[in-house]
């Protein structure tokens, strides 16, 4: 069925949201495929999951540790770009477009500080 | 394309007011009934991408068993490792693939890399999938 409806609102900045979102999913390609290659692939063990001493001496690596933190930084960058794309489709006012945009910022630096802490306090174990 | 065709297109583009479109709504991307092959890959790539946002917090959750310790973690491993959580992992593993080179395609075709090759990018970066799922669930379940 074809139905009439209402032009939606042209966000300010919608075309740089497309960009940001496209650019980042790029990075996360990247970054996931060495993530999923290093740290899983070439581990000799049931479903590529590494004990726990193996995780430690994984992550304590300076070089694995810059990867992984840049890859939680560009993830979840890039998870609240397409959640903000989702909710915005729900066709929300501006003031709830702004709102949510806020919130969804709130959440990724949330995300990024807690994810930031866990790898810290495991590769000062290490 | 016919150039008549063409200049509807950008007339219709041009045009002030209602836009006709099937299905509107605020989920009508979840419906994918009579849709073209791009407008589904769009629906089940976005579907895949809420499922790897769920997946983004569940991982952190479970990488926080380190924190309380190896046998915490030795605990999780042993469920992690059963024949259906190593299933989860290859639905996991086909969520990534489809939602990453899907996206990878729009991206190409958004930033006029390839705008005219739609359907046949499509089926590469799908036949790309298959084989990289083909091959990472023959690992992980083949790893028993």
């Amino acid at each position: 069925m074809t139905v009439a409806h209402s032009r939606p609102p042209v966000t300010p900045g919608g075309s740089r949201a497309w960009r940001a979102t496209a650019l980042s999913g790029v990075a996360v390609l990247a970054l996931v495929t060495v993530h999923m290659v290093a740290h899983h692939f070439v581990v000799q063990s049931v479903g590529g999951l590494r004990s726990y001493r193996q995780v430690l001496e994984y992550i304590g690596n300076p070089v694995i540790f810059v990867i992984e933190s840049l890859f939680l930084v560009v993830v979840t960058w890039h998870a609240m770009l397409g959640l903000r794309s989702v909710l915005f489709d729900l066709g929300l006012s501006e003031t709830s477009r702004r709102r949510a945009s806020r919130a969804l910022a709130g959440l990724g630096v949330a995300t990024v500080a807690y994810g930031f802490a866990l790898i810290g306090i495991l590769a000062s174990r290490s | 394309m016919n150039p008549n065709d063409l200049d509807a297109i950008r007339d219709a583009r041009r045009a002030p007011g209602p836009v006709l479109r099937k299905a509107p709504g605020p989920v009508a991307w979840f419906d994918v009934r009579r849709r073209r092959a791009g407008s589904v890959a769009f629906s089940i790539s976005r579907l895949a991408g809420l499922g790897l946002v769920f997946y983004l917090y569940l991982h952190l959750a479970v990488l926080s068993l380190l924190l309380r310790g190896p046998g915490a973690w030795g605990s999780f491993l042993r469920v992690a490792t059963t024949p259906a959580l190593l299933g989860m992992d290859v639905l996991l593993l086909f969520g990534l693939l489809v939602h990453g080179l899907n996206g990878l395609r729009v991206a190409l075709i958004g930033t006029g890399v390839a705008p005219d090759r739609q359907k046949a990018l499509l089926w590469t970066v799908m036949t790309v999938a298959a084989i990289l799922l083909l091959y990472g669930a023959l690992h992980i379940l083949g790893s028993r």
